[in-house]
């Protein structure tokens, strides 16, 4: 009867806002990103591109709550970065990587094909 | 430490090989990248790329031994061809030209299924194949089947005098909704295995011990050469990370005979679907909608006063 909405998983409410971002207030290039309605597919992709960074001293990502739809994404980073543009450059990187695989899976789809035909 | 200034890319360039490829079954390489990406495409090949699947029934008339939400769950998990989930069709929460009673022609496809058992000898089989689609694009995948020796999913039997007849609405979602609107079957990745033997000390071992540890190993991954004697290995894949050559070797008291490591930036992926959308389909659709989800997780400029901000934290 009182049930949540399925969709509540994944679909951002109206009002909210889909990323957030909190600047530490002891620790200077140090900030907190909350994403509403994401969880490890992003949380994981994320950290781990980020740990690629070398100015980046600290990514890590949380999902504080099984029944809480958001994970929080915390970034420290060396002084020549902050964290907002280590965390843009990441899903740059990303975007480019997953743009990229798409070309190589039409190029290898195309080559596999021709391989079986014979040519 | 020497950092480089900020902005330079970190991009992979991945690689992929693609080794089976069949309409509903896929099987490839995927290589430098890691673990995160693999998983993350698994995770959304699962659970985030769109299919067409009935939401919504309305029972006219049941007088089936099934109650009427077994029937309508039964048919919730019929494989419907969805091609036209990813980019034609709209969410029915995101549809502004109806009202959700199914005569949209954005977001839902109407379905009709009438049957009534009259031979009194057997009972009637209520298939998949009995669901009229007001729409030729999206039908029950037994029917779109071009080879047509199927006899669809059983949905109820009937017994002489019982009768079925409903109408049923398809609407598009996705798996993390509910389990129905997932196109896969499983897709699965294994790391591939770097197996490496120490030959000089596997030449001290006599035929029978080589025998004895190839076959200590519940998978076929290694063999002995008939003419050299030598063990080689024949199928790396078939490893399973079992450990069990490894304590063969100890408790053979000669540690070290093989090495095997995970390398951690090739995997090999299996992709199997419903038929809902082909693999090849599905994989292509995955790499799309995570695209779309981290674009969507981008800072938008009203985010505060970033650039601000910025400035000063790259001053601090």
């Amino acid at each position: 009867m009182n049930a949540p909405d399925r969709y509540e998983r994944f679909v951002v409410p109206e009002g909210t806002k889909k990323v957030s971002f909190e600047k530490d207030t002891k620790i200077m290039n140090a900030a907190s990103f909350t994403i509403e309605r994401e969880d490890h597919t992003i949380g994981n992709i994320l950290r781990m591109q980020l740990h690629r960074d070398p100015n980046v001293l600290f990514a890590g990502y949380k999902l504080p709550h099984p029944l809480q739809y958001k994970i929080i994404v915390r970034i420290h980073t060396a002084s020549q970065s902050s964290p907002t543009q280590a965390y843009t450059q990441a899903i740059n990187d990303l975007d480019k990587e997953l743009e990229n695989l798409k070309q190589a899976f039409e190029d290898e789809k195309t080559r596999f094909e021709r391989m079986k035909q014979g040519y | 430490m020497e950092r480089p200034a900020a902005g330079a890319s970190y991009q992979r360039f991945p690689r992929v090989r693609i080794r089976e490829l069949r309409d509903e079954y896929a099987k490839f390489e995927l290589r430098d990248t890691d673990a995160s990406m693999a998983n993350a495409l698994r995770r959304v090949m699962i659970a985030e790329v769109p299919t067409v699947a009935i939401d919504l029934v309305e029972i006219e008339s049941n007088s089936s031994v099934l109650t009427d939400e077994f029937i309508a769950h039964r048919l919730g998990l019929i494989p419907l061809t969805s091609s036209a989930a990813m980019s034609a069709m709209r969410f029915s929460r995101d549809c502004d030209a109806c009202d959700g009673d199914g005569s949209c022609e954005y977001c839902s496809i109407e379905f009709h299924l009438a049957a009534r058992a009259t031979d009194s000898g057997q009972t009637l089989e209520v298939t998949a194949m009995d669901l009229r689609s007001t729409d030729p694009k999206v039908c029950p995948v037994d029917q779109a089947d071009a080879a047509g020796d199927s006899r669809g999913i059983l949905i109820v039997k009937l017994r002489c005098g019982q009768e079925l007849r409903l109408r049923a609405i398809a609407r598009k979602g996705i798996g993390k909704d509910h389990a129905k609107w997932s196109p896969a079957a499983t897709v699965t990745f294994m790391y591939e295995p770097d197996i490496c033997i120490n030959e000089e000390l596997m030449e001290t071992l006599t035929l029978e011990e080589k025998q004895s540890w190839v076959e200590s190993s519940p998978t076929k991954v290694f063999d002995i050469d008939p003419v050299t004697q030598q063990v080689t290995v024949v199928d790396p894949e078939a490893y399973t990370y079992d450990d069990e050559v490894i304590k063969k070797a100890e408790a053979m008291g000669k540690p070290g005979l093989v090495e095997i490591n995970a390398k951690e930036d090739s995997f090999v992926f299996t992709v199997e679907t419903t038929g809902a959308i082909t693999a090849y389909e599905l994989i292509m659709n995955a790499i799309t909608v995570l695209r779309q989800k981290l674009d969507a997780i981008r800072l938008q400029d009203d985010d505060g006063d970033l650039g601000e901000l910025d400035a000063h934290l790259v001053g601090g």
